[in-house]
């Protein structure tokens, strides 16, 4: 009882500090490496989203107000599922379904259709192109990490987040299978449309489906945006990183370690990977990364029946 | 099997969740509503499978259902004359066969749910549901779901080929044609020179 509520709270803690803690560990990954620190580091993040939550709401012609205000607190409540089913130790988990990779699945192939209905319910020209383009590249990040997380899921012969763990007590799964994490932070970028994948919201379509948003519910989207990161991360940590195992420190510490790791390396390729354009994106995970995740699945497969 | 008053709780929720999606579905004026209405209410079926222990099918429905019906929303939009989906328009057609088809499967289903007596069996224990779903699917059912994979496999691969933009004759945006019947010759298949250029009437002038 004691456990399922702690890691309830690991949850709602999670959910109110990750949007601050990747906005800072954003600047610092942008700055730090040219010397110069950005003055605003610390309290940079916390300005913007007053400045948010005191901007007018903009309205378009004709919107579906309930999807438009909907989408971006549903996309939130994705990443807090997401959030719910890392487990930081053994026992201190919320969710411990047999199936929760496949959740975290669902999760991914959810977050396409919120996505989706957030630019498209603003009746407006570009908001509706990045959520055409998000639905187009979205097929293709779901494919590559499903193929990728059976992958991690052989070995333990289970789909418990928990066990999959639990299986990489003597090598860590990024060892046992070295395409695994690379494949999958690509399908984190891709997910929270982040850094050279942001097509869906990205600066050639102004803004892409956030482009007529503005006040709190474009405060809500970046802060589903990053939360989504920070649940990425973690689920990464579990599936490739070995969790909470690790000598010396208590699990969760490991976890929260490991999550850290995985975000600041994914806000580090976001901020130095050039963008791709939305075609040659298609490209490059049809013909180059999805067969790269079909060795990838070969890999783990073969593996699993010599051991 | 002892369940808790909250699993009986939940259950009605997500069956009036289901069933009021559903209506829903009919009541909206637009194919991209329409088709995420659809999907609450397949969630909400899919809750509920899970809440009878079927964890994997339960768990799959969300994920098959949230791509399903994204594409279909998508191929609607694309097909018909809406290009955004938010214009409004009637989603229930043919109104006296559809109010006779639905009251007439109502009372059928209606019928079964109270005349028919439904098992009783409790789960056994030590159950895995994944696990005994893979045998089920691997052991006596494997041809069933082996052919409908395959044929399923072909349908990804032919719409995958179909909405590449390189065809069999080049890439679709550099205009692609046919080559011709003898090497260097004109691309075959194509309409007559004269048919194309003039058209009936300019050439009936000039006789």
């Amino acid at each position: 009882m004691i456990e399922s509520l702690a890691s309830l709270l690991m949850v709602l803690v999670v959910l109110a500090l990750g949007p601050y803690v990747v906005a800072v560990m954003d600047r610092l990954v942008a700055t730090a490496p040219r010397g110069a620190l950005a003055s605003d580091v610390w309290l940079g993040p916390l300005s913007r989203a007053a400045w948010l939550l005191t901007q007018h709401a903009n309205a378009t012609e004709a919107p579906d107000w309930q999807a438009w205000r909907l989408a971006p607190a549903l996309y939130l409540a994705l990443a807090a599922v997401g959030l719910a089913l890392v487990p930081w130790s053994p026992t201190l988990i919320a969710t411990d379904l047999v199936t929760s990779v496949v959740l975290w699945g669902s999760v991914e192939a959810l977050a396409t259709v919120v996505i989706f209905l957030h630019g498209w319910s603003a009746n407006a020209v570009l908001p509706l192109i990045g959520a055409y383009r998000y639905v187009a590249l979205g097929l293709s990040y779901i494919l590559i990490s499903m193929f990728v997380l059976i992958g991690a899921a052989l070995p333990a012969e289970s789909l418990q987040l928990t066990q999959v763990v639990a299986s990489q007590e003597s090598l860590w799964n990024v060892v046992r299978q070295p395409l695994g994490l690379p494949l999958f932070l690509v399908v984190g970028l891709g997910l929270t449309f982040w850094g050279p994948l942001n097509l869906a919201d990205s600066t050639d379509l102004a803004g892409g489906t956030a482009a007529e948003v503005s006040g709190p519910s474009r405060l809500v989207w970046e802060c589903a945006r990053a939360v989504m990161l920070v649940a990425f991360s973690g689920i990464a940590a579990t599936a490739f990183l070995g969790g909470w195992l690790g000598p010396w420190l208590p699990g969760p510490v490991w976890v929260l370690l490991k999550t850290l790791f995985v975000l600041a390396l994914l806000l580090w390729l976001g901020q130095w990977l050039p963008r791709v354009a939305p075609e040659r994106c298609v490209t490059l995970m049809w013909i180059v990364l999805l067969p790269l995740s079909f060795v990838d699945l070969v890999w783990a497969g073969v593996l699993a029946l010599w051991a | 099997m002892e369940h808790s008053i909250f699993v009986d709780i939940a259950f009605l929720l997500l069956a009036v969740l289901a069933v009021v999606a559903g209506w829903r579905v009919f009541r909206t004026d637009s194919m991209v509503r329409a088709s995420f209405f659809l999907l609450v209410s397949f969630i909400a079926v899919g809750a509920i499978m899970m809440l009878l222990a079927a964890e994997y099918l339960g768990v799959a429905m969300f994920f098959m259902m949230a791509v399903e019906m994204m594409v279909m929303a998508l191929f609607m939009v694309m097909f018909m004359m809406n290009p955004a989906g938010l214009n409004p328009m009637m989603m229930v057609h043919q109104h006296r066969l559809s109010i006779i088809a639905g009251a007439v499967a109502f009372f059928i289903l209606a019928a079964m749910a109270l005349f028919s007596s439904f098992p009783a069996d409790p789960l056994p224990a030590g159950l895995d549901p994944v696990r005994s779903l893979g045998h089920e699917m691997l052991g006596d059912s494997m041809l069933i779901f082996e052919s409908a994979g395959i044929v399923l496999l072909a349908t990804m691969i032919g719409v995958v080929v179909l909405s590449s933009h390189r065809g069999r004759y080049g890439a679709a945006e550099e205009g692609s044609v046919p080559p011709g019947l003898e090497p260097g010759g004109d691309p075959a298949g194509q309409p007559e020179k004269g048919e194309s250029e003039g058209g009936h009437e300019h050439h009936h002038h000039h006789h």
